[in-house]
């Protein structure tokens, strides 16, 4: 009776853990974009002679438990595995990337200098400026340029020309201001309203995805890049990096694809994160 | 350095969130909200036309205001403070904010036991008093653009304005005058309201604005 009883014990735990649906894979997760000029219409860089190479991207925002495995701490503000990362600065991020890569066997793909201040940079509340050069070749993780970032969430070459990435409707794709606590917020953007409604980060991916398979692209946490910004794309110097898709705090329009919002490299909040890109 | 500087900043923005913590706030004519929390009372009344009126006891920070969803370098702001009866620390506002550059802006023309400062920059002459001209910056704080380190422009009436009667606020002096000191606001114009903003007070207010 025992033995029989273990015998269907066993065969419950089997057949239940068979049935069960399994928790999507949200780490290491890449997605390969295709290369090319840019198709969305709605792109700072439409209609210019820019073409890129094939690259990879995060499918998600780099998570909590992503970057605790790399990192052993988490600075975030807001606490969850699938949350996405936050309150990082660009410099948290450039070394996460490297020491990310040193882990996975792969050639890191900056080399930081913290003694030697970058004379590119010219902002005045940016006390570190790090020199950070690349390694081009490098196979490591590193972040994507403005222009690889808007590629990728435009679409690529299969883009349906959304002003938000994956869709014209901001509630279809982004987590942001009206959406992202208790109550759905009408009337103008205000930051003790958005306050009291308890608004915070989401777990990544429960949104719509983009044309390529991308999710939060639009919203949730501000995405750090590479590139510095200016007046013009692509400056070799500034005071500011690139960030882009808007966040939970900002106004909606943060979150169309082609805002070109900034912040120092040094800086940090609860609505900043990021998502790794490689090279093919 | 990192970490010591993180952490000094760190404290700023807990201490700027928990300061809104216990808001009640409108603006622009489009947006009212009102709610206690365990250790006061906010009552806002979103009267007809430009009207408004708050009270409130032993509060967190509040701003209630009227005014555009659209801000103006060179909009005459008419107001009339029927009653103004702050208890503690409280101000009566002309409030904004700008954006590229990011800029939160305030004329204040009356207070209750703090009257607000910053970097001193000079003086400015408008609408029958001398208002002084201060900067003061905010770090890694919450903004219509996300998390920012941001500049806020202050004038501040040398002594508080006489209440309960028609006044107006010029406000293009205002901006003339911070531009002539380098201060320059964006190009892109959010909400401009004329309020009341309170912090760990009580008192009381009756405001239109046209």
């Amino acid at each position: 009776m025992r033995k029989l009883f273990i015998f269907l014990l066993i065969a419950i735990t089997f057949v239940v853990s068979a049935c069960s649906p399994e928790k999507p894979e949200k780490n290491n997760t890449l997605v390969l974009v295709e290369g090319g000029t840019f198709k969305n219409t709605k792109s700072n860089y439409y209609g210019k002679s820019v073409t890129l190479s094939n690259f990879y991207i995060g499918k998600y925002e780099v998570t909590q438990k992503e970057w605790a495995e790399v990192m052993r701490s988490n600075p975030s503000q807001f606490i969850g595995e699938d949350l996405p990362v936050e309150t990082v600065s660009w410099y948290d991020v450039v070394e996460y990337c490297n020491a990310r890569s040193i882990k996975e066997g792969l050639k890191p793909y900056y080399n930081i200098d913290k003694s030697k201040k970058d004379p590119d940079n010219k902002s005045d509340n940016d006390h570190l400026k790090w020199t950070v050069s690349i390694n081009a070749e490098a196979d490591g993780y590193r972040l994507p340029t403005e222009a690889e970032w808007e590629y990728a969430a435009g679409g690529g070459q299969t883009s349906k020309s959304y002003t938000y990435s994956g869709s014209n409707k901001a509630d279809d794709v982004a987590w942001y201001w009206r959406n992202a606590g208790v109550k759905y917020l009408s009337g103008d953007w205000n930051w003790p309203v958005i306050e009291n409604n308890n608004s915070k980060t989401k777990s990544v991916g429960l949104k719509k995805p983009n044309e390529i398979g991308l999710y939060d692209m639009s919203g949730n946490v501000r995405e750090w890049c590479w590139s510095w910004y200016g007046d013009d794309l692509d400056p070799s110097g500034g005071s500011f990096r690139s960030v882009k898709g808007g966040g939970w705090i900002g106004d909606i329009g943060s979150s169309e694809l082609s805002f070109r919002g900034k912040f120092e490299a040094n800086g940090f909040g609860p609505d900043q994160g990021f998502r790794v890109s490689r090279n093919e | 350095m990192i970490k010591f500087n993180r952490k000094v900043l760190t404290v700023f923005l807990t201490v700027a969130l928990s300061f809104s913590m216990f808001a009640v706030t409108a603006s622009a004519n489009t947006y009212w909200q009102n709610w206690t929390d365990g250790g006061g009372t906010v009552n806002a009344v979103n009267g007809s036309g430009g009207n408004y009126s708050v009270s409130w006891q032993n509060t967190g920070n509040f701003v209630v205001g009227k005014g555009w969803a659209n801000g103006s370098p060179s909009r005459t702001i008419n107001y009339n403070a029927g009653v103004w009866a702050p208890s503690g620390n409280a101000y009566l506002t002309l409030y904004g904010w700008t954006r590229n550059s990011l800029i939160e802006y305030y004329v204040v023309d009356s207070w209750g036991t703090y009257r607000p400062t910053g970097t001193h920059k000079g003086t400015v002459t408008s609408d029958g008093g001398t208002y002084d001209i201060y900067t003061t910056m905010r770090y890694n704080a919450p903004s219509i653009d996300g998390t920012q380190t941001f500049q806020q422009f202050w004038s501040v009436r040398q002594s508080k304005r006489n209440t309960g009667s028609n006044v107006a606020i010029t406000f293009a002096n205002h901006v003339n005058a911070w531009k002539s000191k380098g201060m320059n606001l964006g190009s892109s114009w959010a909400y401009q309201v004329l309020a009341t903003e309170g912090y760990q007070s009580s008192g009381s207010s009756n405001v239109t604005v046209w």
